[in-house]
Parts: C-alpha cells; sequence; structure tokens
C-alpha cells in the first residue's frame, strides 16, 4: 500500500460527490467542471470524467442538452435529474456525517492534519 | 517537412501531420480498448472525441501553423489522459459494475508487470472447467492456444490430458479471473471464406492474410498438380487422398478444430482484441524471451503452488474420508466439496467426452457421406427417377443425416466457445427440419421399393450354328465402350455391388447366369432370359427387353459378352441375364475361365431346366462342381468329364483299369456291370462224405444296370458253387500239400 494509491482511492470517494454538486448549481459542460474542479486544487483528467458522466447519466442521475458553440462542436451540457437530486442528497448527509467523524477522530484534541488516514476508506 | 494531411473528425475538416494523425488515431484506439467492456462506451469515446475536435478548432485559431502538430497532440492528450493514467483516477463507484473489466485493456499498453497472482481456474471464460484459462490467465497467454495445446495432447497422449485436465480441474480452486492478454485469436468474421480462420490467424501474426490461406491451400493445389502432371485422370478418385492424406488431413483436421475452438470476433472490442496494438511478430519473441527468463522461477512457483493445492485437496480428501467413516448422512451434505465435486466433475467429463467422440465420428460419418456421395452421384440418376424420387433422395441426405450432424456440430462449437443460446428456436427448426428427412427416407424406400416390386422376364433364342467339330466353347467376347473400374465399391474380395463399372451414360452390369442342360434334340441351342424388376409385369418386361446381350459366335467358339450396359433411361432394376445352353447328347462343351467375370458365375447341369428364379442358386454358387478350362460331354445322365476325372472317381478305379468292369446278364435277360474286386476260392472238403465243396467268391465294387440288387449287390456274392466226386480229391491234396 503506497500513499499514492491511497491518496487517488480518497479522492476517488469523494469525486462524484464533487461532480454532482458543481452540476446541481447549475447546468455545466465538462470543461467548465475540470476548471472548477481545479480551481479547488482538485485534478481530474477529461478522460475520468466523461466515463464518470456517462455513468450517472445511465444511471438517471444526469440528464444533458445539446448546446451550439461558436468555438466547434455543440457542446453537451448536463444537470441533475430528480433521481440525481435525491442521490446528491444522499451523498450530502453520508458526507457530513463522514467529515463529522474523521473530524471528531482526527482532531482528538489536535488541529486538523494533512496526513493520509489509512482506514479511511474501510 | 512534414506531410499534412486533412481529415474529417467529427464532422469538421481538419488539417493536421501526418505523424500526429497516426499518434490521434493510436490514442482513440487505446481509449477504445480501454472503454472496451464498458457500457455506454460509444458514447463516452465521442464525448472525448467531440471535445478533442473542440481542441483542435481552438489551437487551429491561435497557432501560426495551420494545422494540428504533434506538440498539439500531445498537449491535448496530456489534457484529457491516457488510459494508463485513468487507472490511479478512475473512479469506481457501485452505479457502475463493469469498472473492474475495464481495466483488462490496460495490460496491453501498461508495461508494468501486474501481479501475477496464483494459479485459479478461471470462472468467468470456460469451456469445461476453465482450466485452460485459468492456465492461459497465469501465463498470460491466449487461452484458445492452451485449449490446442490440450486438445492436442489428448489426442496425441492417448488421453492423458483428459486426466491432466481432471486433475487439475478438481485441485485448482475457481475464480473469476480478468484477463490478462495482449493479444486474443480470433476468427475473422469479415474476411472469411469458410470459417475465418486463416484471416484471424493473419491479424492474430500481423502478416498478410494469403500466407495461412496459401499454406492451407497447398496440399491441395499440389496434389492436383501432381494429377495433372502424373498424366492420369485419377483426381477423381485420389480426392479422399486429399483430404485424409497425412499432410493435407492434418491441415484439414487442424483447420476444423480451431474452427470449432477459436471464437469469432462478433464485438468491436474483440476485433480490437484480435488485432490488439503494437503487437507483431517481433514483440511476440520479446514476449517468447521474457516468458522463457521467467518461465524457470514461475514453474517453480507453480510447482510449489501446487504442492499446497494438493496438500490442501488431500486434508480434504481426508476429512471428507472422515466424514464418510461417521456416517452416510454427513457426506451426503457435503456431497457438494471434495468428493462429491470430484465425482460430479469425473461424470461431467466423461459425458462430455463421450458426446465430443460421438459428435466426431458423426462428423467423419458425414464427410464420408459427401465424399462418397461424390463418387455415388453419378450413380443416383440409375435408380432414382422422376422429380419426386430425386427431391426425396435430397431431403434424405440432406435432412436425415446433415440435420443431427449439424446439429451436434453447433451444439459442439457452442459448448467450446462457451456461447449459450438464449432461446430454443433452433432446436425447434432442426427438429422438424429432421421429421421432414424421416419422411423422406419412408417416401425414398417406398418409392423404390415400388420399382421393384414385380418381376418381368423375356425369352430369347439365340439362332446358332452348328459347330463343326462337336465341340462348343464359351467364352467372353469383346466389349466395346469404355468402363471405369468402379474401385470404390470394390472390397478385397471383389465386388460389393452387381454393377461392374459405370461411365458417365450407363452402367455396365455383370449379373450374367450361365446353366447349361441337355438339348432336346441333336442340336447346340442358346436361350437367353432376361429378367427384370418393376412396378409392374409389364414395366418389368419392358425393362428387360432393353436389355442388349448380344452373343457372337465363331464355328465352335461362343462369344458372351462382358455384361450389359444399363442407360439413365432405362435405369437400375435388377436386371438379369440367364443363359441357357442347350448340349446334345454326346457333343461337348467347355466353359471358358473368362466366365468368371460374371458376378455370378454359376454353371448349372440343371435338370429342371429353365426354372427362373433370379434369386435362386444365387446363394450357393461357390460350390458348383464345375470347373473352367475342362472339357465336358452331354451324356443321357448329364454331363460327364471327358477325361472320366469326376467327382465320383477313386484312385481305386485308377489303379485297376478298365478291365476290371465285368458285364452280367440280369433275370429279365438284360445285361449289367460291375466291377470286381478280388476274388477268393473257398473249398471244403468233407472228409466223411468223400466229397468236395468248391466256393468261388467274387467281390463287386461297384453295379450298374442292375437296379433291383444295386445296394446289395455290392459286397461279396457267390458265383458259383459245386461237389465234386473223389476223384478230384488227390489232385487237391496234392495241391494243398504242394501249397
Amino acid at each position: 500500500m503506497n500513499i499514492e494509491n491511497t491518496q487517488s482511492q480518497m479522492r476517488k470517494g469523494v469525486l462524484e460527490f464533487c461532480i454532482l454538486s458543481i452540476i446541481k448549481r447549475a447546468e455545466a459542460y465538462p470543461s467548465d467542471i475540470i476548471e472548477e474542479m481545479k480551481k479547488a486544487n482538485l485534478h481530474i483528467l477529461e478522460g475520468t470524467l466523461y466515463p464518470l458522466l456517462t455513468r450517472l447519466k445511465n444511471a438517471d442521475f444526469l440528464t444533458y442538452r445539446w448546446v451550439e458553440s461558436t468555438t466547434g462542436p455543440p457542446r453537451k451540457y448536463f444537470s441533475l435529474t430528480d433521481k440525481g437530486a435525491e442521490f446528491y442528497k444522499e451523498l450530502e448527509s453520508t458526507w457530513n456525517e463522514l467529515a463529522n467523524a474523521v473530524h471528531l477522530i482526527t482532531q482528538n484534541g489536535h488541529s486538523i492534519t494533512v496526513e493520509p488516514i489509512h482506514n479511511f476508506n474501510q | 517537412m512534414k506531410k499534412v494531411i486533412n481529415i474529417n473528425f467529427q464532422g469538421r475538416v481538419i488539417p493536421i501531420e501526418e505523424s500526429a494523425y497516426e499518434e490521434l488515431k493510436n490514442y482513440t484506439d487505446s481509449l477504445r480498448r480501454y472503454f472496451a467492456s464498458e457500457e455506454g462506451r460509444d458514447e463516452i469515446i465521442n464525448d472525448i472525441e467531440n471535445r478533442i475536435a473542440e481542441l483542435f478548432t481552438e489551437r487551429l485559431k491561435k497557432q501560426t501553423e495551420g494545422c494540428i502538430t504533434d506538440n498539439d497532440i500531445n498537449e491535448i492528450i496530456a489534457s484529457i489522459g491516457r488510459p494508463e493514467d485513468f487507472d490511479g483516477e478512475g473512479a469506481e463507484t457501485t452505479t457502475a459494475g463493469t469498472t473492474t473489466k475495464a481495466s483488462a485493456g490496460s495490460s496491453s499498453t501498461g508495461g508494468t508487470a501486474e501481479p501475477r497472482g496464483s494459479l485459479y481456474r478461471n470462472e468467468n471464460d470456460k469451456v469445461l472447467g476453465g482450466v485452460c484459462s485459468g492456465l492461459a490467465n497465469y501465463l498470460r497467454i491466449d487461452p484458445t492456444i492452451v485449449r490446442i495445446l490440450f486438445a492436442l495432447i489428448t489426442f496425441g497422449g492417448f488421453g492423458s490430458g483428459v486426466l491432466l485436465y481432471i486433475i487439475l480441474w478438481i485441485v485448482l480452486p475457481a475464480k473469476g479471473l480478468e484477463f490478462h492478454v495482449r493479444r486474443r485469436l480470433y476468427r475473422n468474421p469479415d474476411e472469411k471464406v469458410i470459417g475465418g480462420v486463416c484471416s484471424g490467424i493473419a491479424s492474430y501474426f500481423n502478416i498478410g492474410v494469403w500466407i495461412p490461406r496459401l499454406i492451407f491451400t497447398l496440399p491441395f493445389f499440389i496434389s492436383i498438380l501432381g494429377n495433372i502432371f502424373g498424366n492420369h485422370w485419377g483426381a477423381f478418385n485420389d480426392f479422399p487422398d486429399v483430404v485424409f492424406g497425412s499432410f493435407g488431413g492434418t491441415l484439414v483436421v487442424t483447420y476444423i478444430i480451431l474452427w470449432m475452438v477459436v471464437p469469432f470476433a462478433t464485438t468491436a472490442s474483440e476485433k480490437l482484441e484480435m488485432r490488439g496494438e503494437k503487437v507483431d511478430l517481433e514483440s511476440i519473441k520479446n514476449t517468447i524471451q521474457e516468458e522463457l527468463q521467467g518461465v524457470k522461477g514461475r514453474s517453480e512457483k507453480f510447482g510449489e503452488e501446487f504442492k499446497v493445492k494438493a496438500t490442501q485437496w488431500g486434508e480434504e480428501v481426508k476429512e471428507g474420508a472422515q466424514q464418510f467413516a461417521s456416517g452416510v448422512a454427513p457426506v451426503a451434505r457435503t456431497a457438494g466439496n471434495s468428493f462429491g465435486h470430484a465425482i460430479g466433475v469425473l461424470f461431467k467429463a466423461f459425458f462430455l467426452f463421450i458426446a465430443g467422440v460421438i459428435v466426431f465420428a458423426m462428423f467423419l460419418a458425414f464427410m464420408a457421406i459427401i465424399f462418397s456421395g461424390i463418387g455415388v452421384f453419378p450413380l443416383k440418376n440409375f435408380v432414382l427417377d422422376g422429380f419426386w424420387q430425386n427431391s426425396m433422395a435430397w431431403g434424405t441426405l440432406l435432412l436425415f443425416f446433415g440435420v443431427p450432424i449439424v446439429a451436434s456440430v453447433i451444439w459442439l462449437v457452442r459448448r467450446i466457445s462457451g456461447v449459450k443460446s438464449k432461446n430454443n428456436y433452433l432446436g425447434y427448426i432442426f427438429g422438424t427440419l429432421w421429421i421432414f428427412g424421416w419422411v423422406s427416407v419412408i417416401t425414398l424406400a417406398g418409392l423404390i421399393s415400388r420399382q421393384f416390386k414385380r418381376t418381368g422376364n423375356i425369352k430369347e433364342e439365340v439362332t446358332m450354328t452348328q459347330p463343326s467339330n462337336n465341340k462348343l466353347l464359351v467364352d467372353l467376347g469383346e466389349t466395346y465402350g469404355r468402363y471405369y473400374d468402379m474401385a470404390w465399391f470394390d472390397d478385397d474380395n471383389g465386388n460389393d455391388l452387381p454393377a461392374l463399372s459405370a461411365d458417365e451414360d450407363s452402367m455396365l452390369l455383370n449379373t450374367v447366369r450361365i446353366r447349361i442342360v441337355k438339348s432336346k434334340d441333336s442340336l447346340y441351342h442358346t436361350n437367353l432370359v432376361k429378367l427384370s424388376r418393376g412396378n409392374s409385369p409389364l414395366l418389368a418386361e419392358q425393362t428387360a427387353s432393353q436389355i442388349s446381350f448380344p452373343i457372337k459366335q465363331n464355328d465352335s467358339i461362343l462369344y458372351l459378352p462382358k455384361g450389359f450396359g444399363i442407360s439413365k433411361e432405362s435405369k437400375f432394376r435388377n436386371q438379369q441375364v440367364l443363359v441357357v445352353i442347350e448340349v446334345p447328347v454326346g457333343k461337348a462343351i467347355r466353359i471358358d475361365h473368362s466366365i468368371d467375370w460374371y458376378a455370378w458365375f454359376n454353371i448349372n447341369s440343371g435338370r429342371r431346366g429353365l426354372n427362373i428364379d433370379e434369386d435362386d442358386d444365387y446363394f450357393n454358387y461357390n460350390d458348383y462342381s464345375w470347373r473352367n478350362d475342362v472339357w465336358y460331354v452331354m451324356t443321357d445322365k448329364g454331363l460327364e468329364r471327358m477325361d472320366k476325372k469326376d467327382r465320383n472317381s477313386n484312385d481305386k478305379d485308377e489303379s485297376n483299369g478298365d478291365n476290371n468292369w465285368k458285364s452280367g446278364e440280369r433275370k429279365d435277360g438284360g445285361e449289367y456291370r460291375y466291377r470286381k474286386g478280388g476274388d477268393t476260392i473257398d473249398i471244403k472238403i468233407d472228409k466223411k462224405d468223400t466229397s468236395v465243396n468248391i466256393k468261388l467268391t467274387t467281390e463287386v465294387l461297384q453295379k450298374e444296370g442292375d437296379d433291383e440288387n444295386k445296394t446289395d449287390a455290392i459286397g461279396t456274392k457267390k458265383v458259383k458253387s459245386a461237389s465234386y466226386g473223389k476223384s478230384l480229391i488227390s489232385v487237391l491234396d496234392l495241391l494243398k500239400v504242394g501249397a
């Protein structure tokens, strides 16, 4: 078990939650999502994002519409479905619980560290 | 200087450097492979390509080169990410259960060796127990190759492959495995001639498709050329040799095995797996070298693992045995593991093995039917008459014989390729077709047997001149027209069919019998009886009258034709010819040895005369007492050998000669003949009575002409008995003393 692997595992867990969160705020184009995540210092490859979006769309959490673009081919703009909103809510509550729990455990009288916690994913 | 080409990418014309285009193509291909088993694969690829197109237009606006360069491509790819980079980033979600499979393709590009894992049976891809694909997975080679190797071991090693397989099946634990294969052997459906085997091999080794095709077809060409330059038209007969001959045969069998074992590349991902990437003969060589280097360590590891597995299994068996000892019920409960599993596996393997053998035999039989069908095909027209019989014959061949075989082959192929049919409609179709096949068989048998139901015959007297020396020689004449030997119907003992030979238009039958009877007058006569069968006596007679059997005579020699031809129009209706030769008493006849040519050489002295029954004497044609090349003479009692060496002669007769025949007078005044053995004289001297009794006894060996006392005459017979006076006694006394 190396540190990179653990880090990516941790990132993976929250990736969907973040993407859904961005889309929930406003209809989004994949490049926008990438940009926004980059701003938050959460790097994701487009090659990873597209399959993820497709999967979420196929699971009826997302829907999209075509928007003509001046710079190239028409773009897909994604938005949340009702089912997706529900899913997001569940993820949100889970995240809150998790964040709380992690915070409590890692705080333990100390300040929040950026050290990876090995049993996070279990 | 770089070549710039225009491509149509996502509906836009993009000027791009050729090398950049290659890079782009490789990239999209690698993406395609990466997302091979992903559900929305096409959509993902399309999205990404769309994005690339967008980035292209952005870049074309900004930069000055006016085309997409290598640099641009690399930057774009870097921003989107290569499949190798996805693994660490890729989100594994519960919504997509296929993500684990998605990593299958990455091993082809990722240079790092993945953990090899232990040896398992593969649950995901199996024909029987998944042993082969498990092994393949462990060795990281194509499971098809392992399967073929196993098949070869099984066929070549007298079933040792089966044993090995069963052992591995029992010992190895099952596990769903992913594939770690660079390239798989598939049959190529896009470029197929027969089964797509050759083109599949071609794409596997990255060689031109003509190379395997040439290798597979070469023996056929060689044999055909050989036949042409060998200056004999034996191609017809040699055809089976091409198929079953050593070299060509091996290739044909190999092709068939590959056809059955190797799956079709149906989905696009399979087609990509078939072609692979960057894998050519060079990289295979590298792989093999790499494998060879690692093989030592691996085999050690393998041995170790096997040992562990075996011990485990041994313990399981021990456990099982203990449980067995403790009662029957627990065994029944634990049947799911160890023993029960082993027995189940054994039965399954045994059943499949037997089924495979049966199917293989049926397949060979079908091939035999097809190939001999080519040979029998010309004969078909001699038997079958009319549209219905012909169509029924085809129905019989295709439906009755073909359907079960095709069905079995399909079943076997499915079994081997692991495809499971979802619905049963194919079974119903085959069932229905087979019923039609049965109907065809029964109808055909009925139609044909009707054609043979009735017998008809035609009698013809052959005009002949009387031979000048009162001797007639029966010989075979020349037949005009060419007939080929039907070697296919010969077994070691001769012709299986009454047909001798056939050419395209006619068939030569030699169903000829000869019968020799006594003539009513003092002339030789020859009669022909032509027999045939048919639907009605009239039709049978009509067919019989079409038999042409011209007999020629050259003074004392009677030439019979070699046989008689039947044409396609007159059909085969079990035509026969009976040659009845009447020989007058006292005149001779001799049958040349060439008459053996006839299917049923049967010379019958025939007291019954013209007793026409086409099948009589057929079964005892071996015990005719006649010899070829011997002169026979007709007597009142029938035929006799001219040299008297007939069946009843014995050695005694010969040594004693003719002078032992004595003639006697019967009571009614007639004369009879007897053959003498030795004479004995018995003399009794009655001393009291002074008279002498002398008895002369003759031993009769054989007697003719005295039918009344035929049996009791043979033996001893008192011929003369007399008493003499005393005067003779002294003489006899003297004789006695002298003796």
